[in-house]
């Protein structure tokens, strides 16, 4: 039986699945969430050429045309381990074991935290968490909330929000600590800005572009940054100001913001509070790879993409027999990156099956992984590439013999 | 108040129409057939699931997407549920976690 | 202000205990529980993990936090024995 398992039915792994069938395989998804997309679900923006990017519709059509395949999709189901015995990959369930020699980890990716006094009252959720409830499930996550951190998520999910009629009532940044680092320095915040100032729906981002060309103009920027904060889609971003306190009863009922200044120290007596129901923080993304770590792959911090990855060479293989990984698990990107690291890694496993006959198309694939990045509409990390080729670096280093063909 | 998004300028137009009940620590609640436990409960205006088996303070969801399983409950019976993940079903008995009589860490403390 | 949830194992008692011991985020976990929660760790190794390395180097060759199975509670029912 050479029946492929993939664990995770967001974009890469549903990809990667349709890849393997249509190469004539049989694949399993486990999933443990309730529907087949994963991140891809909440996601919806318009790109340059004034088309929507619809995460439920592009999920959908990626659902339907595995179901079509025969692929069996199994959702509800979390993996709890996996362990490689006899030659074989077994996958541990709640309800079953399975067992494989080919296994493509697909998890994707987990948000990073910003502490801030009383983020535990219900009603502070992570910026996700309030995407998949609006665009997902379609309820409001409050009527009014206030965002917590400015990166390229929180303001693409801040758009999305606003969209379903959600008031803002502002974006700005968590106080600086140990933890939150270059998140709470309005610096550090604007240059990681600068850096996606291509980025389309970004009114602000431009005008920041425009102002600060270099360094002096940039402190000028930050110390004249208007206290209100510079709206974008009708949404103040207060970059010198910071959420020192979440407050409420039993449930949020405001945040404390004060005035900071351009290297982020809290400026006292300005402190203020402004009323919300919710509250949204993003830290930002980071590589959800513990089934890979259980497994006992090999890790590198690269902190271009996103924090600890998996080894693996460009055909999506990491150094253990018969274990691939793809999609956000081998570093944060947008959704078109999952998708072709997905079809290369179900190309790879096709290829290890029929004894050589897709390489050709790997190598297609893997360019088309680089093409999707290089034109990717969402950024996380301004060098996602030279973190791509660090990898690369260390996968030769580990001077893992080379199987069949691989060439770099 | 939260509410649901029926309409919505670019996704499509949600169903409205088809309800189940469960009940949330004794109370009847109605939610969309298939949607989550989590949003059905936000949509009643629910916020807190359960509070934290220690200190008691009082928790809700935090990543929505089975991460952190802050939103566990018990669900007929069964315990560590996370709501964010569990569609809910027409007469489901859900409750929230009770604060535990000894505090785990006293018991900690005089057992390691 | 918390910064592990599920232990509720506040930014203090981790800075403090970071400071005294000089410690790896490993070290920081053990003594505090801060990551050893309901969730692994999932929602605080990244904090817990700055804290350690505001006083110590990181290994970016090795993960600091180590990851133990099961990474996701399992349920006793399913374990087929009740254990422990
Ligand atoms: C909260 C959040 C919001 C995001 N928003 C955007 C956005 O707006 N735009 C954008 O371009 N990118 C966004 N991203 C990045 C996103 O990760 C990628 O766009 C893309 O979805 C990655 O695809 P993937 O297939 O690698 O993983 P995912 O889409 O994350 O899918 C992984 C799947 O694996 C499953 N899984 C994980 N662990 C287990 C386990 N142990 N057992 C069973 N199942 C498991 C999960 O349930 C999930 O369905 C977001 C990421 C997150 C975490
Ligand atoms: S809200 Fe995080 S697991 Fe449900
Ligand atoms: S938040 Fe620390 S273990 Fe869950």
């Amino acid at each position: 039986m050479n029946r492929v398992i993939v664990i995770g039915a967001g974009p890469s792994g549903l990809s990667a699945a349709i890849t393997i069938a249509e190469n004539g395989n049989e694949v399993l998804i486990l999933d443990e969430y309730m529907l087949a997309g994963g991140r891809l679900l909440g996601q919806l923006y318009e790109e340059e050429n004034g088309k929507w990017w619809n995460g439920i519709k592009e999920s959908k059509s990626l659902h339907d045309k595995a179901v079509a395949l025969g692929i069996e999709i199994r959702l509800g189901t979390p993996v709890s381990n996996i362990e490689k015995l006899d030659g074989s990959w077994v996958i541990y369930t709640d309800e079953e074991t399975h067992y494989t020699q080919h296994l493509l980890l697909a998890t994707g990716a987990a948000e990073v935290p910003l502490p801030i006094p009383g983020w535990t009252l219900p009603g502070v959720m992570s910026v996700g968490a309030a995407q998949v409830m609006t665009n997902v499930h379609r309820v409001k996550p409050g009527n009014r909330g206030v965002i917590i951190g400015v990166n390229v998520l929180s303001s693409a999910i801040a758009m999305e929000l606003k969209l379903a009629d959600i008031d803002v009532a502002c974006i700005t940044l968590p106080k600086m600590n140990q933890v939150t680092k270059e998140s709470g320095n309005p610096m550090d915040v604007m240059n990681s800005l600068l850096h996606v100032s291509h980025m389309a729906p970004s009114a602000f981002v431009k005008f920041g572009s425009k102002l600060m060309k270099n360094e002096f103009m940039k402190k000028m920027g930050i110390t004249f940054f208007p206290k209100k904060g510079v709206k974008m889609w009708d949404i103040p971003i207060m970059l010198r100001k910071a959420v020192i306190n979440i407050y409420g009863e039993n449930a949020v009922e405001g945040v404390t913001i004060a005035t900071i200044n351009a290297s982020g120290e809290v400026i006292e007596g300005t402190e203020e509070n402004i009323s919300a129901d919710f509250v949204c923080i993003a830290g930002g993304l980071y590589p959800l790879a513990e089934l890979a770590a259980v497994a006992g792959c090999p890790f590198y911090y690269i902190e271009e993409l996103g924090g600890y990855v998996p080894l693996h060479n460009k055909r999506m293989e990491t150094v253990l027999d018969g274990l691939y990984v793809a999609g956000n698990i081998t570093g944060v990107e947008g959704a078109k990156v999952a998708i072709s690291q997905g079809v290369t890694a179900g190309l790879a496993i096709a290829n290890n099956l029929s004894g050589g006959k897709q390489e050709v198309e790997i190598n297609e694939a893997i360019k088309r992984i680089e093409h999707t990045r290089d034109n990717a509409f969402i950024q996380f990390h301004p060098a996602v590439k030279e973190g791509k080729e660090k990898l690369q670096r260390y996968w030769e280093e580990y001077g893992q013999e080379v199987k069949v063909g691989v060439t770099s | 108040m939260t509410s649901r998004i029926i309409n919505h300028p670019v996704l499509d137009k949600v169903d409205d129409t088809d309800f189940v009940s469960f009940t949330f620590n004794n109370d009847e609640i109605r939610g969309l057939r298939n949607e989550s436990l989590a949003a059905a409960l936000l949509a009643n205006n629910i916020r807190t699931l359960r509070v934290h088996e220690e200190s008691g303070t009082p928790r809700g969801i935090y990543c929505n997407i089975g991460h952190c399983f802050e939103c566990r409950v018990t669900v007929n019976g069964q315990q560590g549920v996370r709501a964010c993940l569990t569609p809910i079903q027409e007469g489901m008995t859900v409750s929230s976690g009770e604060k535990f009589l000894t505090s785990v860490k006293d018991w900690r403390s005089n057992n390691e | 202000m918390i910064i592990c949830r599920c232990e509720e194992v506040t930014y203090g008692e981790l800075k403090n205990t970071a400071e005294t011991y000089n410690c790896s985020a490993r070290e920081l976990k053990l003594r505090t529980r801060a990551g050893m929660g309901y969730c692994g760790g999932r929602t605080c190794r990244s904090m817990v993990d700055s804290i350690a390395h505001a006083s110590t180097e990181r290994d970016v060759t090795q993960v600091t936090l180590k990851y133990q199975p099961p990474i996701r509670p399992v349920s006793f029912g399913s374990l087929g024995e009740i254990t422990k």
